[in-house]
């Protein structure tokens, strides 16, 4: 599906299915960002270890390592320590986006200056530069 | 470009996906969120609020009971199946457009 997607936007961004199914039936290069979400506990770092492996198999093009919920260092240096190689952005517990969640509302909406939405924003900025070069979904097919 | 969210279940995949959807559209990229969960709730997220995502819901389960026909295009579809999300986000779920096994094949 992601491999035939063919909208006029320039960016596409899909919300997988819990777990490596997706990624897994993916095929080579068919996105150019893989955003890894992870939480600093063993079995967190064991999914995304092994979705990493399998961005890499398939050349899925940037990987980011997103450390949400991260506590502390001790969270941070976790996930860090799991991906050394990886670009690594740590995303801090924050009480706002539970919040938000409890009233079915957007976190940007209810709480736009709260820390784990500025972390994730200011990780979104850094990828306009790669939305505006590759044009239209079209193009990057 | 397109960009693909993945993780443990509940590592946060949702909210970075709506965050980041409407981060870069809020920049002037035109942007297509996909729902590819088999128990969607990006709309949520994203700030559709729960009646609009029921809907977008409502829909894909009649696609699965085979009441509607598949649209031509991808764009189509998207104007079909999809809804506008805050930011000019086009948010669509997917999961049962083209195909009956949860989650993008
Ligand atoms: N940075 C954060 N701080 C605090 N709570 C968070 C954070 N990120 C996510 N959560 C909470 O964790 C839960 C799961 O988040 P989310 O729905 O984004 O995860 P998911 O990976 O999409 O889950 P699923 O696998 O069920 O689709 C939600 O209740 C959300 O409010
Ligand atoms: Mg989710």
């Amino acid at each position: 599906m992601l491999s035939s997607v063919n909208f006029t936007h320039d960016t596409v961004i899909a919300d997988l299915e819990a777990g490596l199914g997706t990624l897994t039936r993916l095929g080579n290069a068919q996105v150019d960002v893989v955003l890894l979400v992870v939480e600093a506990t063993t079995k967190s770092l064991e999914v995304a270890a092994r979705g990493a492996d399998l961005a890499r198999e398939k050349s899925l093009g940037r990987l980011i390592v997103i450390a949400n919920r991260v506590r502390d260092e001790v969270d941070a240096d976790a996930v860090r320590k799991a991906f050394p190689d990886d670009e690594v952005i740590a995303v801090p517990h924050d009480p706002a986006i539970v919040e938000a969640d409890r009233h079915g509302v957007a976190a940007l909406d209810a709480a736009p200056d709260a820390p784990a939405v500025r972390a994730i924003s200011a990780m979104a900025r850094n990828l306009l530069v790669m939305a505006g070069h590759n044009g239209s979904g079209a193009a990057s097919v | 470009m397109k960009l693909a969210v993945v993780g443990k279940g509940g590592s946060g995949k949702t909210t970075t996906a709506a965050v980041v959807a409407r981060t870069l559209a809020r920049h002037g990229t035109s942007v297509v969120a996909l729902d590819c969960d088999s128990n969607p709730n990006l709309g949520i997220s994203l700030g559709v609020g729960d009646d609009e995502t029921e809907r977008l819901i409502a829909m894909r389960q009649a696609l699965d009971e085979g009441e509607q026909e598949h649209a031509p295009g991808w764009d189509d579809l998207l104007d079909r199946f999809g809804t506008d999300a805050p930011d000019g986000v086009r948010l669509a779920v997917v999961t049962a457009i083209q195909n009956p096994e949860p989650g993008c094949p």
